[in-house]
């Protein structure tokens, strides 16, 4: 099952009088895994029903291995898509649900019998054909709706949020089953999920989708070491921000001390081979920096380390989520998140402590959902 | 110090077992009053014979007069179940699945206004629209299609086919839209992605999950056509005709409530029969009917 490319050329797509896909463009790979990754109604899921066919495109092309479907019917477009219900036929089998695409395709009941034993063996499911999908367990059905697709020997397979009703356990050995899976066939997958960890375990690349537009497209690594804007920042984790008046000079950024932070010279990220700060845009005057909680790490009030940012502040609210400590952090009138190893009390003084490649800096005037010119 | 006994009637009060009886008991009396006795009555009527108590005598005069209208009603009201499960699937799949919303919002607005409509009415208007010189003929031999020497009038077992059908096809599409509507759109949609069309759609993915909403609409329309009197009264009152004609007959005419009983009990027992078949298959189901 050779993988085919696929290309989203300028697609918009409209809900009556909203338009809620902008202007998208993507373009996949022969075999490459794909996540459209995005909070609720950022038009992950209707960019993956307008590559399906299930929602009509207003203006721009789709087309799979160079051939235009933009028009064509769902039914014609030879793709397969799992989803989130799994939507199995419940007065079906195991066994007839995985082969009613091929029976559709007019296949030998024989070569059915046998595709779908194939395919009951991949998956896991050996003795469950026979089986009524109402009696099987939810990673089972999921498994089932994935035999479906897969069964047709689709040219793409679309993968609608197919983890979200699994439980956590179970969630995360079958993330890296169908991963192995669309590996081992080749096919090309895209995948819809709002889940970060998710798509960063899946995908070959991720499209991070943001008030229909697609806000970055890059390995797991670039989205998460270089986001692009303090959007995706934010959604890849560097969720604390702070508002810091930098100069940069000499593949260096200088931050002077003011209330809330001691002076600090960090390396700048563009010289120092990404071991410095990540700046987006000139990278002086007014910026707004990003860094993660885990990034962080909690010193002694009187502590001076070397070589990063330190913010003063006071320890308000502490929790165990399992492994680390997670400290709410009060720098003036901001809150951060920091995670730390050790225990330390409520009302304590503290720095945070960022090394520079925890930071991510970008343009003070820069909206949320802009993205600075390079 | 010994606690005062409480009251028997209060002790009965108290009895979960007394209290949910007599919450049932003016359903159970009404049942009975306005079902179970004259049900009964009815029964016990068609049994009797004047001069020796009870036999069979009202039957075998009964099968003697009416075996071809037995038949005929059985012929019609299956004609026309078979019509509106038909129907009522196309509509709900309509519904379900057309692409123009424009279509769709009318056929919504359009269908249901037959229910609306009582029998009588509805009888009356097809004995304007298919008599020979009907509307309906009018209309054909206007457009050009037939001479108007060439029409026929469907007042015959056809206008009570096609009566019943435009009456009680928007009962069940009602119904069946309604259960169609409420599937899980994306069972509908998976069918689509692997290449289904609609027909299919509709055939092998929407029609088995929704028909027991058919069975139960169609037993339903069943039960209300084996009872309709006015419809075959209006449209076809020549021989041979339906058996609420021939019960109407039997005591409009000759006070023959016997007879009239017997006839009942056999509509009675051809609904029955419906309804065990729907039953049965229920039960092998293993499920809810």
């Amino acid at each position: 099952m050779p993988g085919e490319s696929l290309t989203v050329d300028h697609v918009a797509v409209d809900y009556g009088t909203l338009r809620v896909l902008q202007d998208v463009s993507l373009d996949v790979a022969p075999g490459e895994f794909i996540a459209l990754l995005g909070a609720s109604g950022c038009g992950k899921t209707t960019l993956l029903r307008a590559i399906s066919g299930f929602v009509k495109v207003a203006s721009g092309r789709i087309l799979l291995s160079g051939q235009d479907i933009t028009s064509a019917p769902p039914d014609k477009r030879q793709m397969a898509m799992v989803f989130q219900s799994y939507a199995l036929w419940p007065h079906m089998t195991a066994a007839q649900n995985i082969g009613y695409g091929l029976k559709l395709r007019k296949v030998p009941r024989a070569e059915i019998s046998r595709r779908v034993d194939e395919m009951l063996a991949l998956l896991g499911l050996e003795g469950f054909g026979e089986r009524s999908v109402t009696k099987l367990s939810g990673g089972q059905r999921q498994r089932v709706a994935l035999g479906r697709a897969l069964a047709i020997g689709p040219r793409i397979l679309l993968l609608d949020e197919p983890l979200s009703n699994l439980d956590a356990r179970i969630r995360q050995s079958v993330r890296h089953e169908i991963k192995a899976l669309q590996a081992q066939l080749g096919i090309t997958a895209i995948h819809v999920t709002h889940d970060r960890e998710e798509a960063m375990v899946m995908a070959d690349r991720i499209a991070i989708l943001d008030a229909g537009n697609v806000a970055q497209l890059g390995s797991p690594e670039e989205v998460y070491n270089r986001p692009v804007s303090p959007f995706v920042a934010a959604f890849m984790g560097a969720d604390n921000e702070i508002r810091l008046r930098v100069e940069r000079r000499n593949g260096e950024i200088h931050i002077p001390a003011s209330d809330h932070n001691d002076a600090a010279v960090l390396l700048d990220g563009e010289s120092a081979n990404g071991d410095g700060v990540h700046v987006v845009g000139p990278g002086c005057g007014d910026v707004v920096a990003h860094f993660r909680g885990e990034a962080a790490t909690l010193i002694a009030a009187g502590e001076r380390p070397p070589g990063g940012l330190v913010l003063r502040g006071r320890v308000r609210q502490m929790s165990y989520p399992g492994g680390i400590y997670r400290y709410a952090v009060d720098v003036g009138d901001r809150r951060f998140m920091v995670d730390d190893p050790r225990r330390i009390e409520v009302g304590e003084s503290v720095g945070i402590s960022l090394p520079a490649a925890a930071l991510h800096l970008y343009p003070a005037e820069l909206g949320r959902h802009e993205v600075a010119e390079e | 110090m010994r606690t005062a006994p409480a009251s028997a009637f209060g002790r009965l009060w108290q009895n979960e077992r007394f209290l949910s009886l007599a919450l049932v008991t003016p359903a159970l009396l009404t049942i009975g009053a306005l079902f179970l006795y004259p049900l009964g009555f009815s029964v016990i009527s068609a049994f009797s014979v004047e001069d020796s108590g009870f036999g069979i005598a009202n039957f075998t005069k009964a099968f003697d007069f009416y075996s071809n209208d037995i038949l005929f009603t059985v012929i019609i009201v299956g004609i026309s179940t078979v019509l509106i499960g038909a129907f009522a699937i196309a509509i709900g799949g309509y519904l379900t699945m057309g692409e123009s919303p424009l279509a769709v919002s009318i056929l919504k607005w359009l269908y249901r206004w037959p229910l609306f409509i009582p029998f009588i009415v509805a009888g009356q208007m097809m004995r304007t629209f298919l008599a020979k010189n009907g509307l309906m003929n009018n209309m054909i031999v206007g457009a050009g299609l037939l001479d108007p020497s060439q029409t026929t009038s469907f007042l015959d077992w056809r206008g009570i086919v096609i009566t019943f059908v435009w009456k009680q096809t928007p009962f069940v599409a009602l119904l069946v839209a309604g259960a169609m509507a409420s599937l899980d759109r994306s069972t509908i949609e998976a069918a689509r992605n692997l290449g289904a069309g609609r027909i299919r759609i509709l055939a092998q993915i929407i029609v088995p999950q929704v028909r027991p909403t058919i069975v139960v609409g169609l037993i339903l329309s069943f039960v209300v056509m084996m009872s309709v009197l006015s419809v075959p009264l209006m449209i076809n009152a020549q021989n041979p005709t339906m058996l609420t004609v021939d019960m109407a007959f039997r005591i409009n005419t000759y006070g023959d409530y016997g007879v009239a009983n017997a006839l009942g009990f056999i509509s009675y027992a051809m609904t029955g029969f419906v309804a065990w078949i729907y039953l049965r298959q229920g039960v092998r189901q293993g499920g809810a009917p």
